[in-house]
Formats: structure tokens, C-alpha cells, sequence
């Protein structure tokens, strides 16, 4: 059972990593949400015990798995499913802001002038 | 009471959220209830320091069941700094005038976010806690809507994610290894355990918070994100989100494992003298005046890491004395950046005086706090390193100031002044730390002396 989590973890952790580095901004979420994944999974795997539910009044004599791992992970599903949802929106924001196909924009050749904050641009339409 | 700070936050921005931050008078909430909350912080943190740590366990559960919260003087001191940075930045913003109706709120909710960072006891509550920050920093990373501004923004989230993944494969290692989560039980624990599993779990954790303070192997994201994000955010990230990795880096290498940290010291000073020179020589060469800051930022974190890894009352101290004035030094540097007209070139020249350690601004006894731990770890190559920083640093940004206040002189209309008087004030504060600096020379200490061998 460990040898397989193993497995499915590493792989899971390296299309994860492959994905990320996509130009493709929608492959990239893709590897972020394969990333996230591999580490519910790890969690899991570090808290694998052998026993009965976890749950109460408890036959005497008897182990039980560990629960707080259940707890973890499902509080890293959905901290994961929070920062895939702002990403996704960031993308968004990227595609309505016609930069070419999707695609992270090239790195501008003449580094880029201070701002200066004089007249805030009122943009009440967007956003 | 040792919620307060938190709760203030946290339901401030839950009841803004639904406003459009963009009208003065939503800002201007903020700013209050931000306010409260960093004058709750003082009080709390007042109490802290004069009669000795306050804890609660959330939900009323027994001692070693329920989440452990924990003020003591190492959390106090990072959220006093880094929250100040925030309300400084808010304001500063609110009177500049918000762009984006989602400013507030999320600057609310990154307050949050650090307040629990800083006050838990527990790793995996700090991993929430840490992301409750993160996430509300991908949302401000993209103000200004410009291209260059997602792109920063784009490229901040996905390396920072990845830095989440690789923090919580450390968090569970240590779980995994202890069978708790608690920090204190960690410390314990984690000596009986073989030394081998405990230093891959340390690389993880040194990984992941590396990657935050973007320290030299870990830089590529930092030139990038703060020479492209808002001057203000460029501000927050750099000067109040960034102090998450030099806290946890003291709080999870010197606090739960103190072995690891030891073994790996020579490392970490490698590593630190590494990022200054780099960031310092790239500082150098950089053209525009936020790239110029950008790179000064990798190298004055490596300072931080250099003074860790002397380790001891002296290093830690200066560790957290120098992550304080930094701190200062960039917030006032980037929203200088971001204005133009009269009173800005003063304040910026204040701070720029700062960070190359010149008396009587506050950098200087940074520098002197440096100084004393290189000369604790008795090695002459350290104390050339931080009088060769401190040279090109003044080199760099006197290099900037004569670029861009004494060759265009009111080109632009100038800025609001009261955005301007703020900042000229946050220099003022600069060179008042450096003038009086007994406050801030003991809140170090005795945030050091909350660490295992930083008695």
C-alpha cells in the first residue's frame, strides 16, 4: 500500500511539475490542480494506519485509524479549490485583457517606467 | 482578548466585502478598522512583553487536544511590523486614491491572515493561516490591471503555489514523524527522531520559506513581481508578506528544530552571503528605479539568513532586528517609488541611508546588530561582506536617486500631498528608530530570547 501511494504520489507530483511549466496558462492550472493533489495524497499517506472507524463509543480492544488526517486533507481540498478558483479568475482577467492567445505575456525589452500616482485612472465599469 | 486583533479583521473585511472599495469613504473604513485592530495588537503585544506570553486553546478543549493559540514576544514583534506595513500601505492608497474595489477587503483579510500566523502554536493552523495570506496576496498582486501588472501577478501565484505544496509536504512530514501537531510537542519530540528523516523534512521547510523571502536560488520570481506589481503592493509583498519566511524560517528551523539548524548553519551563511553579493552586484546594473529596489531585496534578505544561521541571543537577534528595519526601509523605498514632486527625494534619500546603514537612521544599528554577530561567529570574511554590502548599496540606490530626482526635475504633476507627507512621516519614523533605538534593541532581544538558544 505504501509502495503505491508512493507511486501515485510521484507521478502525480511530476506531471504536476511538467504541466506547470506550460507556456499554456489552462495546462498550467492543470499542473497546480495535479500539485495540490499530490499532497492531499502524501497527507493521507502520512497518517495510514490499520484499524476501525474512528468513531465513538469505541469497542474496547480495538485500534482505530487516524482521523486527524481525514481533517487535514479535507482542510487542504478545499484551501486548494480557493487558490485553483483565484487563479482561474486571474486568468480570466489575463484573456479579457487581450494578451495573445492565452499565453503568459513576453517580458517587456525596456524595463518598466515607476508609476506615478497622480490621477487614478476611474475604471467603474469592470471590475 | 488575544483574539481581538484577529476578529476585527476578519469580520472588518467580511462586512466590506460587499462595498466598492474604490469610494473614499469604503477606504477610509478600512483604514479605521485596521487601525483598531493594530492598536488592539499593541495593546496585546504590551501585555506580552511586560508579564510573559498569553495562550488559549481554541473551543475550550483540553490542553494537548484542542489548537493551541500563543502570543509571545517573537509573533508580537513580526505582527507589530507587518501589520504596521499594511495600514501604512492602505492609507497610503486610500489617500492616492483605490483603483480596484477589491483593495480594502483583501488587504483586511492578508491583516488576517498574518495575525494568525504569527499567534498560532500549532503547524498545521500556521499553514492555514499562511494561505489565508497568500491567497488574499494573489488577489492584490494583479492591482492596476495593467499587462504588466497580471503578468507580475501570474508569475508571483504559480511560484508561490508551488512554495505552498512544498511547505505542506514538510508540515506533514513533521506530523508524520512527531504524531502531533502542536509546536511545543514537536520540539519535543522531534530529537528522538532519527536525524536523517528530520533534515529532509528541514530542506522542505527551508525550501518553501526561501522561496518566500526569495533569497538567492530562490529568487527568479522576486525582479520580476516587485518591478512589475503597484508600488504599493510591490510595498506589502516585500515588506509585510515577505516576513512570513524570515518568521518561519526562526520560528520552525530555531524553534522546533534547533539540531537541523545547526548542522546546516555554515550552509545557510554560504547561502546568505551568496544572496547579498548577487542581489547587490544585479542592483547595480538595474535600470528602472523598482528593479533597482527589487534586486536590493534579495540581497538585504540575505543579511536575515546569514545572521540565523550565526544563530545564538546575538544572531537571532539581529536576525529580527534586521527583518524589522528592512521591512521599514522597503515599505518607504517602494511607495516613494510610486510618487513624484517635492518631499518624495527626501524620503526616499532618508530610507536609501537606511538600508546602506549610514547613522543615525535606524539601518545603521541593523548593521551594528550584523556587525556584533559576525564578530560572535569570530570570522573576517563575514564583517567584509556586510561593510562590502553596505558600500554597494549605497553605490546603487545613490546611482537611482541621481537617475530619477536629479535629471527630471517636475517633469510629472506631482502626487497628492497627503500621500506624500505620509511617506516623508514613515522616513521621519526611520531616522527617529535610528536616533532612539532602546525600544526596538529590546523588543529583539526578548523576541529572540522566546527561541531555544536565543536566551
Amino acid at each position: 500500500m505504501n509502495l503505491v501511494l508512493a507511486l501515485v504520489i510521484s507521478v502525480l507530483f511530476g506531471s504536476g511539475a511538467f504541466l506547470l511549466l506550460k507556456r499554456d496558462l489552462i495546462r498550467m492550472v492543470g499542473g497546480v490542480i495535479l500539485l495540490s493533489n499530490a499532497a492531499n495524497l502524501f497527507i493521507v499517506s502520512a497518517g495510514l494506519s490499520r484499524g476501525r472507524e474512528p468513531i465513538y463509543p469505541l469497542p474496547p480492544g480495538q485500534t482505530v485509524s487516524d482521523p486527524l488526517v481525514q481533517a487535514l486533507v479535507l482542510t487542504a481540498i478545499v484551501i486548494g479549490f480557493g487558490t485553483v478558483a483565484i487563479l482561474l479568475g486571474l486568468i480570466y482577467r489575463a484573456s479579457t485583457a487581450r494578451l495573445p492567445a492565452g499565453e503568459i505575456p513576453a517580458e517587456p525589452t525596456e524595463p518598466a517606467e515607476p508609476v506615478a500616482v497622480t490621477e487614478p485612472p476611474v475604471d467603474r465599469g469592470a471590475g | 482578548m488575544l483574539l481581538l486583533p484577529l476578529a476585527i479583521t476578519w469580520f472588518g473585511a467580511l462586512a466590506l466585502t460587499p462595498f466598492d472599495g474604490r469610494r473614499r469613504a469604503i477606504g477610509l473604513a478600512a483604514v479605521g478598522i485596521l487601525a483598531a485592530a493594530y492598536l488592539a495588537l499593541g495593546w496585546l503585544a504590551f501585555q506580552v512583553l511586560t508579564s510573559g506570553p498569553i495562550e488559549m486553546i481554541a473551543g475550550n478543549w483540553g490542553p494537548g487536544i484542542g489548537i493551541r493559540i500563543r502570543a509571545d514576544a517573537l509573533g508580537m514583534a513580526f505582527a507589530l511590523i507587518s501589520v504596521g506595513v499594511l495600514l501604512a500601505a492602505l492609507a497610503y492608497e486610500v489617500l492616492g486614491g483605490v483603483h480596484e474595489r477589491t483593495l480594502p477587503e483583501s488587504l483586511l483579510f492578508m491583516a488576517t491572515g498574518l495575525f494568525g500566523v504569527f499567534m498560532t502554536a500549532d503547524i498545521f493552523n500556521f499553514y492555514v493561516f499562511f494561505e489565508i495570506a497568500m491567497i488574499s496576496s494573489f488577489a492584490l498582486a494583479s492591482y492596476g490591471k495593467e499587462t504588466r501588472h497580471l503578468r507580475a501577478a501570474l508569475t508571483f501565484t504559480v511560484v508561490n503555489l508551488l512554495g505552498s505544496v512544498v511547505f505542506l509536504a514538510g508540515i506533514v512530514g513533521l506530523y508524520h514523524v512527531t504524531g502531533t501537531l502542536d509546536m511545543e510537542v514537536v520540539s519535543q519530540r522531534v530529537s528522538g527522531v532519527p536525524a536523517g528523516s528530520v533534515l529532509l523534512i528541514a530542506v522542505l521547510i527551508f525550501v518553501a520559506f526561501g522561496l518566500k523571502l526569495g533569497i538567492f536560488p530562490f529568487h527568479s520570481w522576486v525582479p520580476v513581481v516587485y518591478r512589475d506589481t503597484w508600488p504599493a503592493i510591490a510595498a506589502v509583498l516585500s515588506a509585510a508578506l515577505a516576513n512570513i519566511g524570515s518568521y518561519g524560517l526562526l520560528r520552525f528551523g530555531a524553534g522546533l528544530m534547533p539540531r537541523e539548524l545547526d548542522l546546516t548553519a555554515q550552509g545557510l551563511i554560504l547561502i546568505g552571503s551568496m544572496s547579498i553579493l548577487y542581489g547587490a552586484f544585479q542592483a547595480v546594473g538595474a535600470r528602472s528605479a523598482s528593479g533597482v529596489i527589487a534586486w536590493s531585496a534579495i540581497g538585504q534578505v540575505g543579511y536575515i539568513l546569514v545572521a540565523i544561521g550565526i544563530g545564538g541571543p546575538v544572531g537571532f537577534a539581529a536576525a529580527i532586528l534586521y527583518t524589522i528595519i528592512n521591512a521599514l526601509n522597503k515599505l518607504v523605498l517602494f511607495l516613494a517609488v510610486g510618487l513624484r514632486g517635492w518631499l518624495v527625494g527626501a524620503a526616499f534619500a532618508l530610507a536609501a541611508f537606511s538600508v546602506a546603514g549610514v547613522p543615525p537612521s535606524a539601518g545603521f544599528f541593523g548593521k551594528v546588530a550584523l556587525f556584533r554577530a559576525g564578530v560572535t561567529a569570530d570570522s573576517t570574511a563575514l564583517l567584509v561582506l556586510i561593510v562590502l554590502g553596505g558600500a554597494l548599496s549605497l553605490l546603487y540606490l545613490f546611482l537611482l536617486y541621481q537617475r530619477d530626482y536629479w535629471s527630471h526635475p517636475a517633469e510629472v504633476p506631482p502626487s497628492p500631498l497627503p500621500a506624500r507627507i505620509l511617506v516623508l512621516a514613515l522616513a521621519a519614523g526611520v531616522v527617529l528608530l535610528g536616533l532612539w533605538p532602546e525600544p526596538l534593541l529590546a523588543l529583539s532581544a526578548k523576541a529572540a530570547a522566546v527561541l531555544p538558544g536565543g536566551g
